[in-house]
């Protein structure tokens, strides 16, 4: 359960103060699938990141299973994340430095997963890269890349899953798979996803539709037709 | 999550290893200085007290400055029951004459330091003779080889021979008499290593000494007696009451384990100044450590704002990259540790080819490791580990202002700016909160902590520290102000020289690092220079041009006006100054007997002040008296009044130096009472004078008013200036003439003076070359983190038109600009230490030294020149295409 309660985000911009969210609510339940639309600078991509708790808003609430994450300090707040929240980026934002499995094993060893190793490989499996655990992000293609964001991002089975356009940097075949796997992997374990794209293909694949514009909501709408769509992925 | 740590360590640091280069490498040259220089310190302190005994010459040594009175001479033949054995040592400086025509470069006359022993000797320790026969043997040679007369035979060193131009079989006439050259010394167990000698030794036997009649009332003579104790008798018991009985005597009882207190000191300050300088290339070294690591945080921005949305905190981190640094920290200090092996294996012979290699055969110091070596391994390991850790910490501290927000703000407005870029100063030292507050704090005592382990001392410890962190302080705002400056100029036309002058302005480009870095590694060994060519001009070329070329020492009274006469005649008419000396010791200030405390063991003496040492110092040394009618020169009286001349006085009255009287606490009307051979004299302080040290002629603590030495043993010292083609005729005429005269030759004995300057100033140059070694590293390190920029922007110019040759132009500008620049500050604040240094510390006026100056600008204008283009040159070579397509 996600709960945003007047959400408000400013910022300083080339010194001029430039509004982000301008007191946004909503309620998510869990496992429930939403899609975050809107124009650029719409606020989306900001929304996606304090529901994360990577920065801190300027006023407003957001509860995650109860928990009021606005006020956790910077390592309570990390130590939240590690089992509460997986994320994935638009442009992938791998370790360049680690293999495709060292990445994975990041979440796993921060959690004091003991099997670590193994999970990060049968994830990595799940996701289809049982074949490339040993090479560098450098040495995979951008949806290769992608699937191991993917597996890292679900690695320590997070109840919370918030991806900021999984999709944008990748060809609408990939991103198609991207999607799917998404998905799946949301079915098996129950994961409430928060995603954000410009694809109103994708949107539809979700349970809900929020849209923003210049920081706020301006149409949230409940896609009950669609629902059953999610049942028959096709990984 | 301490899994976590380790395994995150190893993967940051496996593919990084080229960003650790200059990392390691700073820290191990700067650990193989420290290393080199203790090890070498602690094996020759080892092998100098394992030899205690052998250095002193016995258990016990009783020292004096004239021979032992009747009654001392039976407390010591009394020892003889008690299974003691003695022998006695006399050393005394004296001429040697040749008594054949030797070559002609030769020197007919030597002054030579002569030995005189007893079978016996030496009692501890080995005599390192030539050929291997007894020392007695070959002080005593038989008819076969001085023929029918009975004579004396002489072991001398090497050195007589080539200056003399004789040979071992050949005579030297010493005193009234001929010694046969018999053998060569090689090393003596009990004289300390002489940096500083007057002439090459001559041992012959005490017989041989008594006979020559060199020794004479009032002769400066050092008599030694030295006793073996059996096994099982302690040495301290005897002392004490040796000190009682032999009292009267003024005598200087030792006991081995405080023998050499000279030596170990010398020791001791040689290696804690080496050992900082040393210390300085390792805090240079950590200017590059922090450096890399700076560099290093700025390219895993990225990968820090990623754990972190991961889950990961600053703390954790923080633990990652410290851990990271502590493994570099520990392989390059060990790397440093093995590195110092091979200098202190290599260095010392390579270097000091005179008095530390003969010190270390005196004591049979080897560089072969050994249990003493541990400590100083240890040491130089434990301040390299810690100096890279605290200059890491630092650098590390910014893990905590990388917010995740970075990422995904970059990913929202790729325009948002660089997370590290802060706006204020009190961010950028890392002072904007309690913990970056605690950790400046935690690096800074560190340092200081650092700097008093390794010199051993607090005080010298804190100035060390309070001077470096001056010179920091100084060198940037100096680059400050010049970059300042700079960005005043209006940009040349010439292409490569404005952005060479861009490059070196840029914000960001390290460039204040950089010019504190050389300014530092080249002012330790700028300032080593220029004190030392102040110290060499000082005894080198101040000399006035009427000071005098002799000083003729132990003339009896009887032979002054012979003395004076030879002079006159083989100069022409001029007359030596002639000195009356008289030797005494305190007896009593003010009706209080002096107390001589040498009970004290070497840890007491440690505790003490400066002015208690120096009090010490004063009461218990021998004073050489003189009595004149008329204040000599060079002297000036700042209290009382000097009496007149011709004057009778009631009481005998003395004047006393200012230095002797403030630390004896002496005022005009106290009353002093010296001991002269037994006899006590009463003198009244008359009057204080300042003494002008530095005036080449005899000069006195104590002078006493014409007749109330009557009666003394008096001496005679001349001083005569004389033209150098005379020298050497006036030298063999007064030994032949008044053969118990030594003539001592002023310049001979600056010449060795200023050789053993050059030596000492070439071993703590060796060390200061380390600081430039770090330094050059560092700015290495500063260039490599912008290895990448200037690759970019050499392919962009490349793209646009310019040669090679121009960007070659362009970078060898940049390094030369650093170069001077940095080299200004070094040379300018060099000379201010200069300065202070040798106003402060060697009383001396300070001049400048343009050559020393510009010696040094040059060297580091193309020493950063080759540093950079070293560095730099492989962007050279990079085709354009092949790296704008990875962008």
């Amino acid at each position: 359960m996600i709960a945003v309660q007047h959400l408000s985000m400013r910022l300083t911009a080339a010194g001029r103060p430039v509004t982000i969210l301008d007191d946004v609510s909503l309620e998510i339940p869990s496992k429930q699938t939403v899609a975050v639309m809107g124009p650029s600078g719409s606020g989306k991509s900001t929304l996606l990141g304090l529901m994360a708790g990577l920065d801190r808003p300027t006023a407003g609430s957001i509860r995650l299973d109860g928990v009021e994450i606005t006020s956790l300090s910077e390592s309570q707040m990390a130590r939240f994340r590690r089992v509460k929240i997986g994320y994935i980026f638009q442009s992938f934002h791998l370790i360049p430095t680690l293999t495709a499995l060292e990445n994975v094993l990041v979440p796993l060893e921060l959690a004091g997963n003991i099997a670590a190793k193994d999970e990060a490989n049968e994830i990595l499996q799940t996701v289809g890269l049982g074949h490339r655990v040993h090479h560098y992000p450098v040495q995979l293609s951008g949806g290769e890349q992608q699937r191991v964001a993917v597996a890292r991002a679900f690695a320590c089975r997070p109840p919370i899953l918030l991806a900021d356009e999984p999709t944008g940097n990748l060809d609408s075949l990939t991103g198609r798979h991207i999607m799917d796997l998404v998905l799946a992997l949301h079915r098996d374990y129950g994961t409430t996803l928060v995603l954000v794209t410009h694809d109103r293909g994708i949107a539809t694949l979700m349970h809900r539709v929020i849209a923003l514009r210049d920081g706020r909501i301006e149409s949230d709408q409940i896609l009950p037709t669609t629902a059953d769509d999610l049942r028959e992925p096709a990984l | 999550m301490s899994q976590f740590i380790f395994h995150m360590a190893w993967r940051e640091t496996r593919g990084a290893w080229r960003h650790f280069l200059y990392f390691f490498i700073c820290i191990a040259i700067g650990v193989s200085a420290l290393v080199g220089v203790s090890l070498f310190a602690a094996h020759v302190e080892d092998a100098v007290s394992k030899q205690a005994k052998a250095l002193l010459g016995g258990d016990l040594e009783i020292r004096s400055s004239h021979p032992l009175s009747a009654e001392s001479r039976a407390v010591l033949q009394a020892l003889d029951q008690y299974g003691i054995i003695r022998t006695h040592v006399s050393e005394l400086i004296a001429m040697a004459a040749r008594t054949t025509q030797g070559a002609m470069a030769a020197h007919a006359t030597q002054i030579v330091e002569l030995k005189a022993v007893e079978p016996g000797y030496p009692l501890y320790g080995t005599l390192n003779i030539e050929p291997s026969d007894s020392l007695d043997h070959l002080l005593h040679p038989d008819r076969a080889r001085c023929g029918t007369a009975p004579c004396h035979g002489a072991v001398v060193q090497e050195a007589l021979l080539l200056r003399m131009g004789v040979a071992v079989g050949d005579r030297i006439k010493i005193g009234t008499i001929e010694f046969l050259i018999t053998g060569l010394v090689r090393t003596e167990p009990d004289r300390m290593a002489n940096a500083f000698s007057l002439g090459p030794r001559v041992i012959v036997s005490e017989a041989g000494l008594t006979e020559s009649a060199l020794v004479q009332p009032g002769s400066r003579v050092r008599e030694r007696e030295l006793l073996q104790l059996p096994s099982s008798m302690p040495f301290e018991p005897l002392r004490g009451e040796l000190r009682g009985r032999l009292a009267a005597d003024h005598v200087r009882v030792t006991g081995y384990r405080d023998a050499q207190p000279q030596l170990k000191q010398f020791l001791e300050q040689l290696s804690r100044y080496l050992g900082l300088i040393g210390l300085t290339a390792l805090f240079i070294g950590g200017l590059g450590v922090a450096m890399s690591i700076h560099a290093f945080m700025r390219e895993k921005l990225k990968t820090i704002a990623i754990l972190k949305t991961l889950g990961a905190d600053s703390k954790l981190l923080i633990g990652v990259y410290v851990l990271q640094a502590i493994g570099l920290g520990v392989i390059g200090s060990a790397a440093g540790m093995l590195l110092g092996i091979v200098w202190q294996r290599v260095l010392p012979p390579l270097l000091a080819s005179g008095f530390v290699s003969e010190l270390l055969l005196q004591v049979g110091a080897s560089a072969a490791l050994s249990g003493v070596s541990i400590g100083p391994l240890l040491k130089g390991g434990a301040l390299g580990l810690l100096t890279t850790l605290l200059f890491s910490l630092w650098p590390l501290m910014r893990v905590r202002d990388i917010a995740p927000a970075a990422i995904f703000r970059r990913e929202v407005d790729p325009d948002s700016g660089d997370p590290l870029s802060e706006s204020s100063w009190r961010a950028r030292v890392g002072l904007q909160d309690w913990v970056g507050v605690t950790t400046v704090a935690v690096l800074v005592c560190g340092l200081v902590i650092l700097s008093m382990w390794q010199a051993g001392s607090w005080r010298v410890g804190g100035w060390y520290v309070g001077g470096v962190a001056l010179a920091i302080l100084v060198l940037l705002g100096c680059s400050r102000i010049l970059l300042l400056g700079l960005r005043l100029i209006p940009r040349p036309g010439s292409i490569s020289l404005r952005y060479a002058m861009g490059n070196v302005l840029r914000p960001g480009g390290h460039t204040a690092g950089i010019l504190v870095a050389i300014g530092m590694s080249v002012v330790v060994i700028v300032t080593v220079s220029l004190v030392e060519q102040a110290l060499l001009r000082q005894v080198g070329e101040s000399r006035p041009v009427d000071a005098p070329t002799f000083f003729f020492i132990d003339l009896q009274p009887d032979q002054t006006e012979g003395f004076a006469a030879l002079i006159a005649e083989r100069t022409g008419g001029r007359t030596p100054e002639m000195t009356p000396l008289v030797r005494s010791r305190l007896h009593a200030l003010n009706g209080e007997e002096v107390k001589v405390d040498e009970e004290r063991d070497q840890d007491e003496r440690r505790d003490e002040t400066k002015e208690e040492r120096r009090k010490q110092w004063y009461l218990s040394r021998e004073y050489v008296l003189t009595f004149l009618d008329e204040l000599p020169k060079g002297n000036e009286i700042v209290s009382g009044a000097w009496w007149q001349p011709g004057q009778r006085l009631v009481t005998p009255q003395v004047s006393i130096e200012e230095e002797a009287a403030r630390s004896l606490g002496l005022e005009i009307g106290s009353h002093i009472e010296l001991d002269i051979q037994g006899a006590t004299i009463r003198a009244e302080v008359s009057s204080i004078r300042k003494v002008d040290w530095g005036n080449f002629s005899t000069n006195f603590y104590m002078i006493v008013s014409p007749g109330a030495l009557d009666g003394a043993p008096v001496t005679y010292v001349a001083t005569i200036h004389v033209d150098p083609e005379q020298e050497v005729s006036l030298q063999q005429a007064v030994v032949a003439a008044f053969p118990n005269v030594s003539a001592i030759h002023v310049g001979d004995v600056l010449r060795n003076f200023a050789s053993v300057l050059d030596r000492l100033a070439l071993a703590i140059r060796a060390v200061a070359l380390f600081c430039v070694i770090t330094g050059g590293l560092v700015m290495a390190a500063a260039l490599a983190a912008t290895r990448y920029r200037r690759l970019y922007e050499s392919i962009i110019l490349k793209a646009v038109g310019a040669t090679r040759g121009l960007i070659a132009r362009t970078f060898a500008v940049e390094y030369a600009l650093l170069g001077f620049m940095g080299g200004i500050m070094a040379v300018g604040l060099s000379s201010a230490l200069s300065w202070l240094v040798l106003t402060h510390v060697f009383d001396l006026t300070w001049s400048l030294h343009p050559i020393v100056l510009f010696t040094g600008l040059t060297c580091t204008v193309l020493l950063t020149l080759l540093v950079g283009v070293l560095s730099t040159f492989r962007i050279l070579g990079q085709r354009p295409l092949a790296v704008l397509r990875h962008e």
